[in-house]
């Protein structure tokens, strides 16, 4: 049976692919030293050692705070914006929508970087406020900072969770209340955000995992301060010893693993549960928004004013840096403006490599990896057998890897498999750490358009004399057609955007703009990585323009 | 060509017991319809047939053939069965023309180009669609996507064509006329069929044969009049056509009429029934069959008359007496009040 031998060499290879890195790691924090040196013996040693560090313990409760902190702040604001967007007559919703979303496309590097150039201690906001207050009224080097930066950024997550659920949601409801005599907020508090609490809840427990995986924010924003998070601490292990310290950076990976594998999980059940609550859905009329009244503007100022901190004043400040050649006190802004900038990144043969292999990535590797998430979702489509669940398992696993730890695990493996090394500084490497850590990602868009497809349709080609791969072929695929060309898009969007995975497989010939600004940024080269910044910004806004216009769902 | 045969075929899914030992068998050239209330088995059935679930008992074939047989361990995939299948909500394929989705099957079985051209126009003008051939299924009505549907299914000249439900997606005056359409179609082009259906109507018009399935089970098979005039079970009486039911107790057998009492009346029946005398007994009749009178008399009731109905042709009389509801025809409306309600005890069946 050709189609049992598909199904099992797919599955081989996906399970191979995930497996692989998580046991290199597992098996790395047991021993004494890196796993090529001759001399390295099983032991504990290492979590003895990461455990008595009070540096580490400093990262997690950090890490733990910040979690917390952002998850007490995006979540109400999310799920008040859903209501405001879903459900009220709110001015200029339309247009709101996809701004909504910036935040979830731009790389949380850019995004920091914008905050510092823009209200760090001499920023462009920061020196306006001096001028006109004779101080500046926030601290942007402060946990308190990071922690409303990261909550407000993650805004948008909550909202498309409470967005999808609340469009599910039968409007009678809130219009029995409103008839009752309640005023849209109490609406809002009383009925419609109780009836989504599951996909609330579910947002919730998501942000608090984002929280862990905080890498960009927390390097750029927590450093000048010594603030460290277990991903930052991390990063700095990698030198703190002098010598490659892999079996401790493994104990630190294990750690986090730990966290967030079991968050996975509860992810995936909160989702089941906020799915059934989501089924309720009727194919019901057209239905009225709730009214705002004198409250309408009121609300669109509110979402205008969360845009603006989030968006506008972060991607401001990192392009107008990009076009000026120094910024300070008393600086004129007509006097330093140049483009000298753009012409110094065509001076830099791997920041050139890293902006076409960044397009390259996206384009090409979007599209490759869109072909192996197919084909491990028609490998499970339609197949009446426990081996599904398995894979199920598997796509979960690298969730639970944050970026950074899979382009780390990923390294390792291109190290201890002989065969692989040479492949260590190609692309192939960062396409193949990409597609695993967007594994669970890239199979639910896919999945998502395979559930589209009636069975009849298959089953009809089946009686007609077709064979399963041949059904794959002739029906199901050109079925799935444009889903597979919606998930390109979005995945194109996400790699063109990531930074944080490629980092350790950095290295002449693999450079990527996302890494390449983390290592810039580490330089001081604040005027090439503004210039870059915005080229990364422009590509994904170019990406977005197009979805936007094909009216892809930006959204899985 | 040969018969068609199923054998005790037995199938669940999960832990539900959907067909309990099946055995049925369809001759070339004739119409079966297999017909039975939701959940009774029959789509599973033909799709079992069809190779697309997987019984756990019983055996398939067509002649020499085995489609499926479980003590040899013999499970023909669907595409190997060669069987035609027209699908409840027609499964055309959306991506592909009129003409390109009746030509499928034909390319699947390397037929040369030309010859698929040939044979995909002459099935379209059989079916009356010639002129749609480079139409798009959402470009066509709903009656025009059954007859695709339909010419799919029978391009390559099955020797079965299975049809599932294929007349329930269309509006009720369209069913009728796709009904004796369908039946033209399969007496014409001498095909042997299979014919899911829940509405005995439709099963006792177009087939040869009709099978009756409840809970898994076939309860009844034969020629569309046997079933209608001759039920075996009760629950084939009162499946087929419109019913009165009467409860009684027994009180005697004899000769082949069995008798009830009914408020203290008798009323016999053709005894369908092999209980003793004492134990319960329901009798069911025809309402067309129900004949109203004047006096009183054998296998009579009194009864009132509560609400006539006009139903165009005919009216429709609804007699009650405490819990007992009778329904009958009658050509003009009687006054309100007590009449009395005739049984003919040929057109009674006692079980």
């Amino acid at each position: 049976m050709p189609i049992a031998i598909y199904r099992f060499v797919v599955l081989g290879i996906t399970t191979l692919a995930v497996v692989a890195p998580l046991s290199l790691v597992v098996y790395q924090s047991f021993l004494t030293a890196p796993f090529f040196d001759h001399s390295a013996r099983l032991s504990l040693s290492a979590y003895s050692f990461v455990f008595a560090e009070s540096d580490f313990w400093q990262a997690f409760w950090t890490t733990l705070a910040i979690c917390i902190g952002m998850t007490a702040i995006a979540v109400p604001l999310g799920a008040l914006l859903a209501f405001l967007m879903v459900r009220t007559d709110v001015p200029g919703r339309r247009y709101l929508e996809p701004l909504i979303l910036i935040p979830i496309f731009v790389s949380a590097v850019v995004i920091a970087f914008g905050y510092v150039v823009a209200v760090g201690p001499v920023g462009i906001f920061s020196t306006l406020a001096k001028d006109v207050l004779g101080f500046v009224p926030w601290n942007l080097y402060s946990l308190a900072s990071l922690i409303a930066i990261a909550g407000l950024t993650h805004v948008p997550h909550v909202y498309l969770y409470s967005a999808a659920a609340l469009r599910g949601l039968s409007t009678d409801l809130e219009e029995a209340a409103r008839v009752s005599g309640a005023n849209p907020f109490r609406v809002a508090i009383n009925v419609s955000l109780p009836m989504i609490m599951p996909a609330i809840l579910f947002a919730g427990v998501l942000v608090f995992f984002l929280g862990f995986e905080l890498f960009g924010l927390p390097l750029v924003l927590g450093d000048p301060q010594d603030v460290l998070v277990l991903s930052t601490y991390l990063f700095k292990l990698t030198n703190k010893l002098g010598v490659p310290s892999y079996q401790l950076m493994a104990v630190v990976v294990v750690v986090i693993i730990a966290v967030t594998a079991p968050l996975v999980f509860l992810q995936r059940l909160l989702l089941r549960q906020a799915q059934r609550y989501v089924s309720v859905r009727g194919k019901g009329l057209k239905t009225q928004p709730l009214r705002l009244h004198g409250w309408r503007w009121f609300a669109f100022a509110a979402i205008v004013f969360w845009l603006f901190v989030t968006v506008a004043v972060p991607l401001f400040g990192i392009t107008l840096r990009s076009f000026v050649v120094t910024w300070g006190e008393g600086v004129k802004l007509s006097e330093v403006l140049t483009l000298d900038h753009y012409r110094e990144l065509i001076d830099y043969p791997n920041v050139v490599r890293g902006i076409l292999n960044t397009l390259g990535i996206g384009v090409i590797g979007g599209a490759a990896a869109v072909a192996c998430y197919t084909a491990i979702a028609l490998a499970v489509h339609r197949w009446n057998s426990g081996w599904t669940r398995l894979v199920d398992y598997m796509v979960m696993v690298p969730r639970a890897m944050p970026g950074l730890v899979a382009g780390l695990a990923l390294l390792w493996v291109f190290l201890f498999v002989p065969f692989m090394s040479p492949l260590r500084s190609t692309m192939f490497s960062i396409w193949l750490a990409y597609s695993i850590v967007w594994l669970a990602y890239g199979m639910r868009l896919i999945s998502g358009t395979l559930l589209q497809v009636a069975p009849e349709l298959e089953e009809a080609a089946r009686v007609s004399g077709a064979n399963d791969l041949r059904v794959k072929r002739d029906v199901t695929i050109p079925l799935i057609k444009y889903g597979m060309l919606a998930s390109w898009l979005l995945i194109f969007l996400i790699f063109v955007r990531e930074y944080s995975t490629g980092i350790y497989l950095l290295g002449p010939g693999t450079e990527v703009i996302g890494s390449l600004l983390v290592s810039l940024w580490g330089t001081g080269a604040i005027d090439l990585v503004s210039a870059l910044s915005v080229v990364n910004v422009v590509m994904i806004g170019a990406g977005l323009a197009v979805a936007v216009r094909l009216g892809v769902r930006l959204h899985g | 060509m040969a018969d068609l045969l199923v054998k005790d075929l037995k199938l669940r899914l999960g832990d539900n017991e959907i067909l309990k030992s099946v055995s049925l068998s369809v001759t070339p050239g004739q119409v079966v319809a297999l017909l039975g209330p939701s959940g009774s088995g029959k789509t599973t059935l033909l799709r079992a047939i069809a190779g697309l679930e997987v019984p756990h008992g019983g055996s398939i074939s067509i002649g020499e053939s085995v489609f499926f047989d479980a003590a040899r361990g013999i499970e023909l995939p669907a595409e190997q069965r060669g069987l035609g299948l027209v699908f409840q909500s027609y499964a055309l394929w959306p991506h592909r023309t009129v003409f390109d989705n009746v030509a499928y099957g034909l390319k699947l079985r390397k037929t040369p180009a030309a010859e698929i051209k040939t044979r995909v126009e002459k099935t379209l003008a059989q079916i009356g669609l010639g002129h749609l051939a480079a139409r798009y299924p959402h470009q066509l009505s709903g009656g025009q996507q059954q007859r695709v549907a339909i010419a799919r299914a029978l391009v390559y000249e099955p020797p079965v064509l299975l049809l599932d439900e294929p007349l329930s997606n269309l509006d009720a005056k369209l069913r009728e006329e796709a009904r004796a359409w369908l039946r033209t179609l399969i007496v014409t082009l001498g095909l042997s069929a299979i014919h899911v259906t829940h509405d005995q109507v439709e099963a006792m018009a177009i087939a040869d044969r009709i099978i009756l399935l409840d809970a898994g089970v076939v309860t009844q098979e034969g020629a569309p009049t046997a079933l209608y005039n001759e039920p075996g079970t009760l629950f084939t009486a009162e499946f087929m056509g419109s019913n009165n039911r009467l409860d009684g107790k027994l009180v005697e057998i004899s000769g082949g009429r069995a008798s009830m009492e009914v408020f203290g009346e008798r009323i016999t029946g053709m005894a369908r029934t092999k209980a003793a005398a004492g134990s319960n007994a329901t009798g069911i009749i025809r309402i067309e069959r129900v004949r109203c009178a004047s006096s009183a008399g054998p296998n009579r009731l009194k009864m009132e008359l509560k609400a006539p109905m006009y139903l165009g042709e005919r009216w429709e009389l609804v007699f009650a007496r405490e819990h007992l509801t009778v329904r009958a025809y009658a050509s003009s409306p009687l006054k309100p009040g007590e009449h009395y309600v005739e049984f003919p005890a040929e057109a009674l069946w006692v079980f």
